[in-house]
């Protein structure tokens, strides 16, 4: 017990160590706002994420140089992999709160903390259906960053080489084919990972945003799995899901065990063409354009049917990652002001849109912009390809960001289970049944 | 005068006090005693992390007791501390021994058993990851030996090993210090007595030296039993849990239902239920050595 507050108290004291760290260096000498008779110093919890961590740094320097709004950003950086909650109750107990925070599923956790967005400028810019998920009894308790896409990644040469058209795969079968066809071509199929928040986040999404073509079915699908009532096994779209899981084992470049966890090990085989395949999502595209720098990515559906009008089949999954809150328990107005100061110039002028969408290589986010009045744009092979379904109406919800706190985790052990083959297809159903029991 | 003189030594005393004890005993009670009672507080409160809004009796310890996944981690921690406990010492032990023959080098042996003790634990969990996943297959691929040959993180009983390993390697150099201090102690006339009566090595060993270092038993099982229950950083970093959350010890549990889940009413009633199992283990265990330990 007294471990854990201890512990509690040495994350809190490493957090504050680096925010002194990084606002030491973050203090630009040539400070902008010379002028302002006080600066208003704004706390932004860790870098988004950890992909584009340096690119986000730079934004804020240049931010906190150039800015005439009086503000300066400071970051306070946790260690990578630490829940959020194990950062942010111990600043929020210290009566430090940061000032801005990016979440997902612990936006229902966070919704009575923080402010309400309803009516900002920014709010009003957000793409349709982007703000839904952070909108909470009536009340927008955060805007998006940006979207996210995730499905099967494909090494366009290796594709072309063996014939296969990524638009024309259908079904399951289709996608068997196309497995065979890139086999014939002496390489591996696919390259299925095993880590942990790939199989229980990701590819759990694909049942769960097929489970029904609405998104009140769907949802209802999660509401039946918490009172207990809901056989997965006698689900169609559960069971599709699942051949559809076999297939890709079967195919996957090494016998599927959880030793396949490493990340850049799927990189490496799909950039260098080693497989044809890679179930994966468009944050891996810069770690792909980093291995072969010409070399064309793309994205296509997880067919989990036989039947191509099968609700689904066609779309990949089009998620926002992570949502912007602002606190509103323990900051100033003022602090509320240069936050959303800082935002606007991220998401609204040009210098910032660089930053927000501009590629990687010239110290950009590479974000695919949610909102309107872009004129910078992500130009990579993949981003077009995710635009493409976009705008066909073909982007299927990310029903996995409506799993309560935690409950990725659970789904990622139980499908590692059933992935290592320690597990059948009724053991899998019920741990994953079991997990909203919690 | 008498009295005078008592005064004198009672503030001689506090002052005394005041010196040497005052500050430890401050921070002792806010960074250890505060928290403890307020943890114990919040527990009985649906505490959300930010805040609580009503006490709700006893909910989250029957939450708790109803919890598979807590009876799963008390389980292993059990099991843990039971292989740990008996693994550390017996080599500790045997270090201390193997130090203690006089010959060159004992010194150099003593500082080198004793260098893993000095290694953080989350440090030493990465580097032992590293030796499970990828030198100890590529060692086991060269010579043949089938022992290491498959990472043995990845499976559940081995995983558990894993960690038990790693807790001997950490731990028995630690101990062996003790031990040393233990076997040292014994006077040279009681051993020139027992070599007189024709005592040989090993009964030696048992009826004499054992019984005179039973103290150093009651420490190093002590230290062994509470470190090993309470272990977080060897667990985090070597194994996270996995595979599957089969090596999830008890604190880790705590941590995860907390932090990961959110739960914290529930983490916080498992972490005081881990704490009573802790004193309520540590506490039978000193009285038994106790009642062992011999005065001279």
């Amino acid at each position: 017990m007294s471990v854990m507050r201890r512990r509690a108290l040495g994350f809190t004291g490493v957090a504050l160590a680096s925010a002194l760290v990084l606002s030491g260096c973050a203090a630009s000498e040539t400070d902008g706002a010379a002028s302002c008779d006080a600066v208003t110093e704004v706390t932004w919890l860790n870098t988004i994420k950890i992909e584009i961590q340096e690119q986000f740094v730079a934004a804020v320097d240049e931010y906190n140089a150039t800015n005439t709004d009086c503000v300066k950003i400071s970051i306070i950086e946790y260690p990578q992999g630490e829940p959020f909650f194990s950062v942010a109750t111990p600043l929020y107990e210290a009566g430090n709160a940061p000032v801005v925070m990016t979440v997902l599923q612990e936006l229902p956790d966070m919704a009575d903390r923080v402010m309400d967005w309803t009516g900002t400028e920014l709010a009003g810019l957000a793409a349709e259906g982007t703000l839904d998920k952070a909108n909470i009894n009536g009340k927008q308790v955060g805007i998006p960053v940006t979207a996210e896409a995730f499905g099967l990644l494909y090494n366009k040469a290796v594709l072309d080489e063996a014939g296969v058209d990524p638009t024309a795969i259908k079904t399951r079968s289709d996608l068997e084919a196309a497995f065979k066809a890139v086999e014939a071509t002496g390489r591996k199929a696919v390259h299925f990972s095993g880590l942990w928040w790939s199989l229980g986040a990701h590819f759990t999404n694909i049942y769960h945003t097929t489970a029904a073509a609405d998104q009140a079915g769907r949802l209802a699908v999660l509401d039946e799995l918490t009172g207990g009532s809901k056989d997965l096994l006698a689900d169609p779209a559960f069971t599709n899901w699942l051949d559809t899981f076999d297939l890709l084992k079967q195919y996957s470049i090494d016998s599927a065990t959880i030793a396949d966890t490493d990340y850049d090990q799927g990189v490496e085989n799909l950039a260098t063409g080693e497989v044809g395949f890679w179930f994966m999502g468009n944050w891996a595209e810069p770690n792909l354009l980093q291995t072969t720098p010409d070399g064309s990515f793309g994205v296509m559906p997880v067919p989990t049917s036989n039947d191509a009008s099968s609700y689904g089949n066609d779309g990949i999954s089009v998620g926002v990652p992570f949502y912007i809150i602002i606190d509103e328990e323990q900051s100033t107005p003022e602090e509320r002001e240069g936050a959303m100061a800082f935002i606007s110039w991220l998401l609204t002028t040009p210098e910032g849109q660089a930053r927000w969408s501009g590629p990687i290589e010239n110290d950009g986010m590479n974000f695919i912009p949610v909102y309107d009045g872009f004129t910078v744009e992500p130009t990579t092979y993949m981003s077009q390809d995710i635009a493409k379904y976009i705008a066909a109406g073909k982007a299927l919800a990310w029903i996995n960001s409506y799993y309560p706190t935690g409950l990725q985790d659970v789904y990622g052990a139980a499908a590692q289970k059933y992935y290592d083959g320690v597990s059948d297809r009724a053991t899998f159903a019920k741990e994953l049944a079991a997990a909203w029991a919690e | 005068m008498a009295n005078k003189r008592s005064v004198a030594k009672r503030v001689a005393g506090l002052k005394n006090f005041g010196i040497f004890a005052l500050i430890p005993l401050m921070i002792f009670a806010l960074v250890l005693v505060t928290p403890f009672i307020r943890g114990i507080f919040y527990t009985f409160t649906d505490w959300n992390g930010f805040e609580y809004e009503e006490f709700v009796g006893f909910a989250n310890y029957e939450a708790s007791l109803a919890d598979e996944t807590f009876w799963k981690a008390i389980g292993i921690t059990f099991a843990y501390v039971g292989a740990s406990l008996i693994l550390v010492n017996l080599v500790g032990f045997g270090l201390a021994l193997l130090v203690t023959i006089p010959m060159r080098g004992a010194n150099i042996l003593r500082t080198a058993f004793f260098v893993p003790n000095l290694i953080g634990g989350v440090i030493l969990g990465l580097i032992w990851q590293f030796l499970f996943d990828q030198a100890l297959p590529t060692i086991s691929e060269n010579t043949g030996i089938p022992l290491f040959q498959e990472n043995w993180l990845l499976t559940p009983e081995t995983a558990f090993w894993s960690l038990v390993i790693v807790t001997v390697w950490q731990m028995s150099g630690y101990m062996m210090i003790i031990y040393v201090t233990g076997l040292m102690s014994i006077e040279k006339d009681v051993l020139e007595a027992a070599l007189i009566d024709g005592s040989t090595g090993w009964r030696t060993l048992v009826s004499i030296k054992i019984p005179l270092m039973a103290s150093a038993f009651t420490i190093s099982l002590f230290l062994t039993l509470r470190n090993t229950f309470m272990a977080y950083d060897v667990n985090l970093a070597l194994t996270g849990g996995g595979p599957y959350r089969s090596t999830e010890l008890i604190s880790l549990h705590v941590f995860k239902e907390a932090f990961g889940f959110g739960f914290f009413g529930t983490g916080q009633a498992q972490a005081v239920l881990m704490f009573l199992i802790i004193a309520v283990a540590a506490i039978t265990q000193v009285i038994i050595s106790k009642r062992t330990e011999v005065q001279r």
